[in-house]
């Protein structure tokens, strides 16, 4: 358990990856830094009105150039403070390391999923403290007020997402709104654990994180979907899909939205590189953009 | 004297669940000897359907929930193709058992390791594996330091054995959660040589970890916590709706079936229409009582005298059942040992063996130069019903469309049948009942109640967290509406 419960590998996944996470030397060495500090941000992650599904895809993580997963990044990477699905700490106890950490500096706040306000906030009580249950927009402006930074994670955090579609029942607004300041936003319906990851080694070396118009990292949402797409016509020189399960084709005129959707799917793919949506023959929906899910349809019939 | 305590939050679940226990001791022995399981749980995902393009169903439902999507989404394309009177070709129905399947298996590995292990040993010294409830576990009181240290190591390798169980599911589902490949009529994807090398790849390494760590780290617990074959019982009632049938929803050769086993009785034939939900408890009008389904009103009543829960209390001819892995189980009659907190584990696992062995079925009868897939036109009007098996027991989905959008949709998930409230009878839910008689050593540790309800596998993200009816008056609107259950 010793070499498990050391933050060496982290290190050695950075150094692995360096090309991949846009991490210089220099960014290795201050990751290094912080990690020896005893005072290296802490995790505190705190879950609003989602499916979890956020938490799902951050424990998918994998990196091709080192042999790291999401076991590793809770024994090497972060001390993750609070989170609902994974602490071994239950009920008050559990609330109370919550409490304890957000009235300290030195953290750093994952979001998942949105702030309901609807019914005064009743909507969402993550938990009681004392005895008093806590509404989650209290939880979230709390733990986000003495913040290092805030991530959102997931389009429901980000944007609201399928929490706030339709007439929005639960009254769910985007984390951002709910604390009244910018975060740093990590769409996706999943999100990437990569882009997870990613954020999380941008803020423990420090560095500036430049975000689009939607708080989201450049570095990951600068490209659409479609103009990286293998299928896209201006590279494959064929003709649109006209039908539900060809491969090959571009699924335009099926009603896929990479062409409105800033993700790196096409390259990253899912799941260690198992297939993603459109080589699944499965539209791009544009689970990324501040858009989803629309009012707008996720499949369009040609005949 | 009797004592209650209140557990908030009950971590390690999917969403969120408050749990409060009445604590006595009886015969010389301090036990749980009443049970709240109130869940007020709102979400309103059934009115964020509504008026939506039928064919979009599948996409949002998985959407309820990230841990389980693949079984929402079957469930909601269920019901889209029979409102639409859709068939599949059997490919489709074959890459929908992988994939499913695969969702089965991860979730498992999940719940047994990260969920409900934490609740017998205790874990190194750093977040998130401390601070922890100790009592009664522990190298000093249960587990040696060997057993505790294999454990721990297990729990690092099954994180990484889920996650390729989720790739699984992402090569013909697209990715996970929530893949995009699911479509009425069928599987978007295409069966291609690579994939199924990939899939016999991925799947050999999970039967192995099946075989060799989770079936014997079960054993491993079950032989130090011996007495947790006698605790969590509860009513004995056992419900599966069936899963992975063939084509037809034939479920003569599907590993998971249908049925319905009244305590110490044979299974007999699911007979939906004996399912109504009780209102005695719940936050509504009494005048809905004992409704179908199908028939489902929804008109909220609050206050309520006695009432505890926003959760209704669905039966099976009168009687509260247990829904989830062991239920289904018994029913196939794979397992026969017994109800128990320990039994739910065993089942459990040998379920997700079983199921590996069908997916090497499936994945041999697949025909990579037949369709995967039915054009079909997208319903106008029509009403389907959609019942399926999820990780954690039988999911129901209930949809009508008119003028080609979604006019009505009402899901009954597992955890509702499992953390149901007291009924008409006022007999409790399944997970209060089963938490009745489970000994509690430390009353400001009662790690003893988390290892009955961690047991039932709870999942309340499809509606998600805690609404006080005292801040929230306005839900009684919403619910008129018939948004949610």
């Amino acid at each position: 358990m010793t070499q498990g419960l050391t933050r060496r590998s982290f290190l050695t996944y950075c150094t692995a990856s360096a090309a991949v996470l846009g991490l210089g030397p220099f960014d290795l060495f201050k990751i290094r830094t912080a990690l020896a500090n005893p005072a290296a941000p802490k995790v505190v992650w705190i879950q609003g009105a989602g499916c979890s599904g956020c938490s799902i895809s951050f424990l998918n993580l994998v990196s091709a150039a080192a042999p790291i997963n999401a076991a590793a990044v809770l024994t090497d990477t972060i001390d993750l403070i609070f989170h609902p699905t994974l602490m071994w700490a239950s009920g008050e106890q559990a609330s109370g390391i919550v409490t304890k950490t957000i009235n300290e500096d030195n953290y750093v706040l994952i979001v998942e999923g949105g702030a309901p306000t609807a019914f005064d906030g009743g909507a969402c009580l993550p938990w009681s403290v004392n005895g008093v249950e806590v509404t989650f927009q209290q939880a979230v402006v709390s733990a986000a007020a003495r913040a290092t930074k805030v991530i959102c994670v997931g389009t429901c955090a980000c944007f609201g997402g399928m929490s706030a579609a339709g007439e929005n029942p639960g009254g769910v607004k985007p984390i951002s709104t709910a604390i009244g300041e910018p975060t740093i936003n990590i769409s996706g319906c999943p999100p990437h654990p990569d882009a997870i990851v990613w954020a999380i080694a941008q803020l423990l070396a420090g560095n500036p994180i430049d975000l689009d118009g939607d708080g989201r990292p450049k570095a990951i949402y600068g490209k659409t979907v479609h103009n990286e797409c293998p299928r896209n016509r201006t590279k494959t020189g064929k003709d649109w899909a006209n039908a539900v399960g060809v491969d090959n084709l571009c699924l335009e005129l099926l009603g896929c939205r990479g062409p409105d959707t800033s993700a790196p799917c096409p390259t990253w793919q899912w799941n260690d590189k198992a297939n993603w949506c459109v080589d699944a023959n499965g539209n791009c929906i544009g689970c990324t953009e501040k858009t989803f899910p629309g009012p707008y349809k996720f499949h369009r019939t040609i005949s | 004297m009797a004592t209650t305590i209140t557990i908030d939050p009950v971590t390690r679940i999917e969403g969120h669940l408050k749990v409060s226990i009445s604590v006595d001791t009886v015969n010389g022995v301090q036990q749980i000897v009443d049970a709240w399981v109130g869940g007020t749980l709102f979400r309103g995902f059934e009115r964020i359907l509504l008026q939506r393009h039928p064919w979009d169903a599948q996409h949002v439902c998985q959407r309820i929930c990230g841990v389980c999507p693949v079984s929402q989404g079957t469930a909601a394309l269920l019901a889209m193709e029979q409102a639409g009177n859709v068939q599949p070709p059997p490919n489709g129905i074959l890459l929908r058992n992988l994939i499913g399947a695969a969702n089965f298996v991860d979730s498992h590995i999940l719940s047994f390791y990260h969920l409900a292990i934490p609740d017998f040993i205790n874990g190194p010294a750093m977040p998130p594996f401390q601070p922890a409830w100790t009592a009664d576990k522990g190298t000093n009181k249960r587990a040696d330091k060997t057993t505790t240290d294999a454990l721990v190591k297990s729990y690092l390798a099954a994180m990484d054995i889920r996650r390729k169980a989720q790739s699984l599911g992402a090569i013909f589902g697209g990715r996970m959660p929530h893949p995009s490949a699911l479509i009425p009529g069928g599987i978007t994807t295409s069966v291609r040589p690579d994939r199924i090398k990939n899939f016999k790849q991925l799947l050999a390494e999970i039967q192995t970890f099946i075989d060799s760590v989770y079936l014997p780290d079960v054993d491993k617990l079950g032989k130090i916590f011996a007495d947790y074959f006698d605790i969590g019982k509860g009513h004995g009632h056992l419900l599966a709706y069936g899963a992975f049938g063939s084509v037809d929803n034939d479920f003569s050769d599907a590993p998971l079936t249908p049925g319905f086993k009244k305590a110490d009785s044979n299974t007999v034939a699911l007979n939906t229409r004996a399912i109504a939900e009780h209102v005695t408890y719940s936050w509504y009008d009494d005048a809905t009582q004992n409704l179908k389904p199908t028939d489902g009103e929804t008109t909220a009543k609050y206050p309520k005298d006695n009432a505890y829960s926003w959760l209704k209390a669905p039966r099976y001819d009168g009687r509260p059942c247990e829904v989830g892995p062991l239920a289904r189980m018994m029913i196939t009659g794979d397992y026969t040992r017994g109800i128990s907190v320990m039994d739910r584990h065993s089942a459990r696992a040998q379920e997700a063996k079983k199921l590996t062995n069908s997916m090497v079925d499936w994945l041999a009868a697949l025909d990579a130069t037949a369709p995967n897939y039915t054009e079909s036109a997208v319903p106008v009007s029509g009403r389907g019903e959609g019942l399926t098996e999820a990780p954690r027991g039988a999911l129901g989905h209930w949809v009508a469309v008119e003028n080609t959008k979604i006019s009505r949709y009402q899901v009954v998930t597992p955890t509702c049948w499992n953390a149901s409230p007291r009924d008409v009878s006022g007999l409790r839910g399944p997970m209060e009942e089963a938490l009745i008689g489970a000994p509690i050593s430390d009353m400001t540790q009662p790690v003893e109640a988390l290892r009955v309800i961690h047991s039932f596998d709870p999942c309340t993200a499809c509606a998600v967290h805690v609404m006080r009816p005292e801040r929230s008056e306005a839900v009684a609107v919403l619910y008129d509406a018939g948004i949610n259950r």
